[in-house]
């Protein structure tokens, strides 16, 4: 049985169910007031997360066959722009418009989620955050920023059980300034060996050995920049972005990380589209009309983008537990469609 | 169509796929609120290059993105009288109708020039149809 849950644009969140190839609205989550920028579903604990541009953010809870939400104390004075279930989902981790990272635990006596600021200020908005596999150490979290290179901190939380308590809670590891762009969706791979994140200026960087000495590869591609990505193994990266096709990224036997190819095969888009088609679909646009039709030769160009969204792909979630590989993920799109794949249907990317 | 007017719509057509890679975001400085920062510009670092396509003195295009917004700013050939009155009148269009015409901060308005010769032809055929009209009473 596949659920998945997703934001419409607007300040409600969709639980839709699969029955019988049909899907089923089965619950409306309505608390927030603006749109919703973060949704994470805990697989184990079976806890969706919210944070909305309204500065707040819900843990939901399934209580019968309602979900009810609890209230995060976040404190934030700026839109929540991105959040995360830690591993063991004890905590998750809240980006702000307020250049600040949250990590929200569970106070019992009380009922509530309270929050702890990570001191360090960012210096500019937390696009994105990501955990590290082992749960206890670090969170990592991705900043927009240009000319000044992109920063990036990691940040070690202290914990009674963890043996390295020699880390202060919200220290910083390191900062990598490596792209001079904007950047985003920021993922560790599931060794947690690997860091993986994308700028705005169509390239992915790959970090090894986050420490005091990392190893970093980036790979230029030609089409648009990407949005968010996902490790499917530790040598295979997804990602998606405002080129409305998935592009797989793999690394070979020493360690060189490369473009592989699309994830669909796009369909094949005359270039010799004539001129006059365009300009009178433009002008079908302006008048309101689709004059898409005239001339049976007319390529819409805007429209023939990728092969199954076709609009920006704004974020890829993996489908089933955390595990060292994934096989299916959900991806979703300004076009408002969410596509589950499967990678079992693409079994050259198996091999890699 | 000539060839180097259709380099130059190329041109701004491919800078404006590029350059529409756009986002929600919320402001940075004002809470609750979500502002176009390309007209704010309040964040240097949401900003991006601003780029200028020029054909030539008359007829540029410039267009400025930021994170959340794209600003296209378009120079129309105004040769003659004619032309200079028939793109006021289609600013003035364009302004009366800003409401209705969402799509124009987000989609590409380069048809601006054939509009304006389109527009030029028919008022001309306009003007010698009057003319012809207003002979024939004399004939």
């Amino acid at each position: 049985m596949i659920v998945v849950a997703f934001c419409p644009n607007n300040n409600e969140v969709h639980i839709y169910r699969l029955d019988e190839d049909k899907w089923e609205k089965v619950h409306v989550l309505q608390k927030h007031d603006q749109v919703i920028s973060g949704i994470d579903w805990s697989a184990k604990s079976n806890k969706i997360v919210t944070a909305s541009h309204d500065r707040n953010s819900y843990v939901w809870n399934l209580e019968g066959s309602e979900w009810v939400p609890t209230l995060v104390i976040l404190r934030l004075n700026r839109a929540a722009l991105c959040v995360q279930w830690s591993p063991k989902e004890n905590k998750f981790a809240v980006g702000s418009g307020a250049k600040t990272v949250c990590i929200c635990y569970y106070e019992q006596e009380n009922n509530w989620w309270v929050s702890k600021l990570i001191r360090k200020r960012h210096d500019s908005s937390v696009t994105s955050v990501s955990w590290h596999p082992n749960n206890v150490d670090s969170s990592c979290n991705n900043i927009n920023r240009r000319e000044v290179p992109s920063i990036f901190h990691l940040y070690k939380r202290d914990s009674k059980k963890s043996t390295s308590s020699d880390w202060k809670f919200g220290e910083l590891i390191v900062q990598l300034d490596l792209s001079s762009s904007w950047t985003f969706g920021v993922k560790w791979s599931p060794s947690g060996n690997t860091l993986a994140y994308v700028g705005h200026n169509s390239m992915i960087y790959f970090v090894d050995d986050v420490g005091p000495s990392p190893l970093a590869q980036n790979v230029v591609f030609r089409d648009l920049p990407l949005r968010d990505v996902l490790f499917v193994s530790e040598k295979t990266v997804i990602g998606v972005g405002f080129d409305c096709n998935p592009m797989v990224f793999a690394a070979d036997e020493r360690g060189v990380w490369g473009f592989v190819r699309y994830l669909a095969e796009r369909k094949p888009v005359s270039s010799g589209s004539r001129y006059g088609a365009q300009f009178s679909e433009a002008f079908g646009k302006f008048y309101g009309q689709s004059k898409q039709g005239v001339g049976n030769d007319a390529v819409e160009t805007s429209k023939t983008r990728g092969a199954v969204h076709e609009n920006c792909i704004n974020s890829i979630i993996r489908l089933g537990e955390r595990g060292i590989l994934t096989r299916r993920f959900s991806t979703s799109g300004l076009d408002g469609r969410i596509v589950v794949w499967d990678l079992e249907n693409e079994p050259d990317l198996l091999e890699l | 169509m000539g060839s180097t007017l259709r380099l130059y719509l190329t041109c701004i057509r491919n800078t404006l796929h590029a350059a529409m890679c756009l986002q929600n975001f919320p402001c940075q400085e004002v809470e609750r609120h979500n502002k176009p920062e390309v007209e704010l510009k309040s964040s240097p670092e949401l900003l991006l290059n601003p780029v200028v396509i020029c054909r030539n003195e008359a007829e540029k295009c410039l267009i400025e993105t930021s994170i959340n917004s794209l600003r296209i700013s378009l120079k129309v050939k105004q040769a003659d009288e004619l032309e200079n009155i028939l793109t006021k009148k289609f600013l003035r269009f364009l302004s009366m109708r800003a409401e209705a015409f969402q799509v124009l901060r987000r989609k590409p308005v380069q048809d601006i020039d054939k509009e304006i010769s389109e527009l030029k032809m028919s008022v001309n055929t306009r003007g010698r149809l009057v003319a012809t009209e207003f002979l024939k009473q004399f004939i």
